[in-house]
């Protein structure tokens, strides 16, 4: 399986408190890690870190084999893209024009190919409107297509975040929280795209502290605590364990027995 | 008939002047209170060219065009990190000191301006054929402008203002957006500046002050910050209104605050009564 | 080199001048400081302050205190009508910096105009004359103006100081100035502390206008350039500290002064725009004295919260 994102030895501290600790993890294609612990652990620090929110103080991230750096906007074009725990959609858009924001190349952006519109920008256009259809079609979103997205139900604002998302084409996909607050229907067209997406190549890795989802979804998972990644290994594993259900204050074995 | 003329062209002029500015500050929403000063390089080159050099004047108004750009490129570069408050009062200050400068140099004509601005267009028609020149240059600005918004562009703009982390963690480059906006605006004011010097042929420091910033300000404010038509509504009124003041002979040392204080009192009063100004609507996403 | 004397002279006038600087930046440090607020409403206030103590006492012959103190309670009826009816308002809007921007300049300007209207633009002076007795100590000329500025602007910045430290008042600014939505749950009125400054403002501004207008012409377009030059004194001495501010109001009037050693007075102007366009350049988010004191205690926390 080829490998898609490798973190070697990253290293983060803010002020006195240390948000990643020599951490070092390999994904490959085609799986879904689960970032699991306690809160405060770094587990979207270290999304920030890979995205590039934030630099880190030592260590390197290789996508695909070629060093990741620079700032945020660059990365996403290299093919690094996440969703955020807080969603941050586009407020005054609609639900399409938020996903057509996302493409990774976007000819008709420059302001003068805005301005002279020639058939390149219209053709791209329409690309983009077709392969965002698609993913709505998928999600059953279709006809929320022209909605101002934050008029959406909770559920669906969430899954339009992953479609979002998907519309960069990346092959690493980060995933804040995608299950927090969504149920039902939505819930199982989230975890149904998400493995489809796997299963095309791409390495997915997910923080949830919703454990089942975890266990449903994930190959594998690791478990973070105060910057560190204490141990690794399939989500059976990693539940069974008594120790880190301690430190993980008892939730993870409430969950085990739902 | 003269007068008309000259109202046509300073509707015109302001029109892009307006129009550029809330490009910058409207969809941009880059804080900056400096236009007048784009506007003044803009007609301070093309003066200069027109009277020292013997290059056409199509040519001199595209140089002034050309050095609000490459002066508007520097400026954003400089003041990329600064944020919000500090942004506007580096404008402001990057315009009193660029004024002090003109006011300062010989070779722009110090505190009275340059006066000898070379004809272009003679005869009865004067009027008129500036007029339609101008007319033609409003219609592709303003045009552009709303291609630029109505398009792609303006969607990575929308998502900017929107969330700007949530837009560059998708692959937009932030400050590539706001140098082009800036860029586009302040050459768009370079162009009117050189309108400005050609018809007018006069031109003097005091013209690109504080005072002037304010007009600018409150034609886009009054026609509405952010809409396509506000700002040419608002400089419509805003130079009409005044020219309605003349009618009154009034002496001329009267005039001109008078009219400073019905555009103040304008922009006061559309600020607080109706923020979203005449053409726009009440939106919850509009900053006001 | 420059004889000792002259040095001397330029540093003594230097010093002296710079009161009214001093007086205008402490205004518009204080008002950042408390409400948050660049106040370039100030210079409106400034040209009415000015054109009243010179209706008063050069036009219509007023005794000098009755016409200052005339100027003293026009100007903080003012600023306490723009806060209460303006500034307030935009507030509870939660309207952006640009809007608070484009009011209080956009009402300096209406004052301006209004004062054209009304005065002309011819530069005018507070008394008819702006000589005072001068006299030699050590090779230097010290005026009477000189000794009057300082003597005002120490007095009242060690009020000011009183004020602040050991008054009621003077500690609830500073408990709004740290964090307003924190005072009022403990009972202390931002209102009133806003209101305040706007006074105590008002009152530096009177001071600072009567110094400036009694030694030089003023029209009513001067007071946007003072306020601009209290912004940059205010940045450069570090927001939130207004005595630091009135320090480097000093450091830049003496700046200024001994620039004439090297530069054509025509240029001492564009020093101050200089100062700031580094300043604002070097220190994108304001000289980084204030935000060091407040980093220490939110990061952690909010990192803590951020770094799931």
């Amino acid at each position: 399986m080829s490998e898609i994102l490798r973190l070697e030895n990253l290293c983060k501290q803010f002020g006195g408190i240390v948000v990643a600790d020599d951490i070092s993890l390999t994904l490959s294609a085609g799986e879904i890690l689960g970032l699991i612990g306690p809160n405060g652990a770094g587990k979207t620090s270290l999304f920030n870190l890979v995205s590039g929110v934030v630099q880190p103080d030592s260590g390197r991230i290789f996508l695909q084999g070629q060093p990741l750096e620079g700032p945020l906007h660059r990365r996403a074009r290299a093919g690094v893209v996440r969703t955020w725990q807080h969603m941050r959609l586009f407020r005054s858009m609609t639900v399409l024009e938020n996903m057509l924001v996302a493409t990774r190349e976007y000819p008709g952006e420059s302001m003068l190919r805005s301005m002279f519109a020639t058939a390149s920008v219209r053709r791209a256009e329409a690309e983009a409107r077709g392969r965002a259809m698609d993913l709505l079609a998928r999600m059953g979103l279709t006809q929320a297509a022209d909605s101002i997205v934050v008029d959406l139900p909770f559920g669906q604002q969430k899954l339009i975040g992953l479609a979002r998302a998907l519309m960069n084409d990346g092959r690493c996909l980060l995933l804040d929280e995608p299950m927090a607050g969504v149920e039902g229907s939505n819930y199982e067209t989230m975890q149904r795209i998400v493995r489809d997406e796997a299963a095309a190549g791409r390495a997915v890795c997910v923080v949830e502290h919703n454990v089942s989802f975890i266990k449903d979804l994930c190959t594998h998972a690791v478990f973070m605590a105060q910057g560190k990644i204490l141990q690794r290994g399939s989500v059976d594993e990693l539940t069974r364990s008594r120790e880190l259900t301690e430190l993980y204050f008892g939730t993870v074995e409430d969950h085990a027995d739902a | 008939m003269e007068y008309l003329a000259n109202a046509g062209m300073l509707i015109g002029i302001y029109i892009i002047l307006a129009a550029s500015y809330n490009l910058i500050i409207g969809y941009g929403g880059l804080n900056t209170i400096a236009h007048p000063i784009f506007f003044a390089l803009g007609a301070y080159t093309a003066a200069l060219l027109g009277i020292g050099t013997t290059l056409p004047s199509v040519v001199c108004v595209l140089a002034g065009i050309g050095v609000a750009v490459v002066a508007s490129v520097a400026l954003a570069v400089t003041t990329l990190r600064i944020e919000g408050d500090y942004l506007l009062i580096a404008s402001l200050g990057f315009q009193l000191g660029l004024l002090q400068l003109v006011n300062n140099f010989e070779f722009t004509g110090g505190p009275s301006g340059l006066s000898n601005i070379p004809v272009t267009i003679t005869g009865p028609g004067r009027g008129w054929l500036y007029l339609l020149i101008c007319a033609v240059l409003v219609v592709v600005v303003v045009w552009l402008i709303w291609r630029a918004m109505a398009g792609p562009f303006g969607r990575a703009v929308r998502a900017m203002r929107d969330d700007e982390l949530a837009c560059a963690a998708l692959g937009r480059s932030l400050i590539t957006m706001k140098i082009v906006i800036f860029a586009f605006g302040c050459g768009a004011a370079g162009l009117a500046g050189g309108l400005y010097a050609y018809y007018f042929q006069y031109i003097s420091p005091e013209q690109f002050n504080v005072a002037q910033s304010a007009t600018i300000l409150t034609m886009v404010v009054l026609g509405g910050i952010g809409t396509t038509w506000g700002p040419l509504i608002g400089a419509f009124v805003l130079v009409a209104l005044p020219q309605a003041i003349t009618f009154m002979q009034l002496p001329s040392s009267l005039v001109g605050p008078l009219q400073g204080i019905i555009f103040t009192v304008l922009v006061i009063l559309f600020l607080f009564v109706r923020p979203h100004g005449l053409v726009g609507r009440r939106e919850a996403g509009v900053a006001h | 080199m420059t004889d000792p004397v002259i040095l001397l002279q330029i540093l003594w006038t230097g010093i002296a001048m710079s009161s009214y600087f001093v007086l205008f930046t402490v205004a518009f440090a204080l008002t950042l400081k408390v409400e948050k607020l660049w106040n370039f409403a100030q210079a409106g206030l400034m040209g009415i302050a000015f054109y009243t103590m010179f209706y008063t006492l050069n036009a219509v012959h007023w005794p000098p205190w009755l016409g200052v103190g005339a100027a003293v309670v026009l100007t903080a009826a003012v600023s306490i009508a723009v806060e209460v009816w303006a500034i307030a308002v935009l507030r509870r809007r939660h309207s952006s910096g640009l809007i608070f921007f484009i009011f209080t300049l956009i009402f300096s300007q209406l004052v301006a105009f209004v004062l054209t209207l009304m005065f002309g633009t011819e530069p005018e002076t507070i008394f008819p004359s702006v000589m005072s007795p001068v006299r030699i100590v050590g090779g230097v000329a010290m005026s009477d103006w000189d000794l009057q500025a300082l003597g005002v602007t120490v007095v009242l910045l060690a009020v000011l100081y009183w004020l602040i430290r050991h008054t009621r008042d003077g500690q609830f600014m500073l408990a709004v100035a740290d964090n307003d939505k924190l005072a009022e749950i403990y009972g202390i009125s931002a209102k009133r502390a806003y209101l305040l400054s706007g006074i105590i403002a008002a009152v530096l501004i009177c001071a600072g206008v009567y110094l400036y207008g009694t030694r030089a012409g003023v029209t009513p377009d001067v007071p946007i350039g003072l306020v601009l030059t209290a912004v940059i004194a205010t940045l450069v001495g570090g927001l939130g500290r207004i005595f630091s501010a009135a320090i480097a109001a000093v450091g830049l009037a003496l700046l200024q002064s001994f620039s004439i050693l090297f530069i054509p007075a025509k240029w001492q102007a564009l020093l101050l725009y200089f100062v700031l366009f580094f300043a604002l350049v070097l220190f994108p988010r304001g000289i980084p004295v204030w935000r060091i004191r407040r980093a220490k205690p939110l990061a952690p926390i909010a990192v803590a919260q951020a770094g799931d």
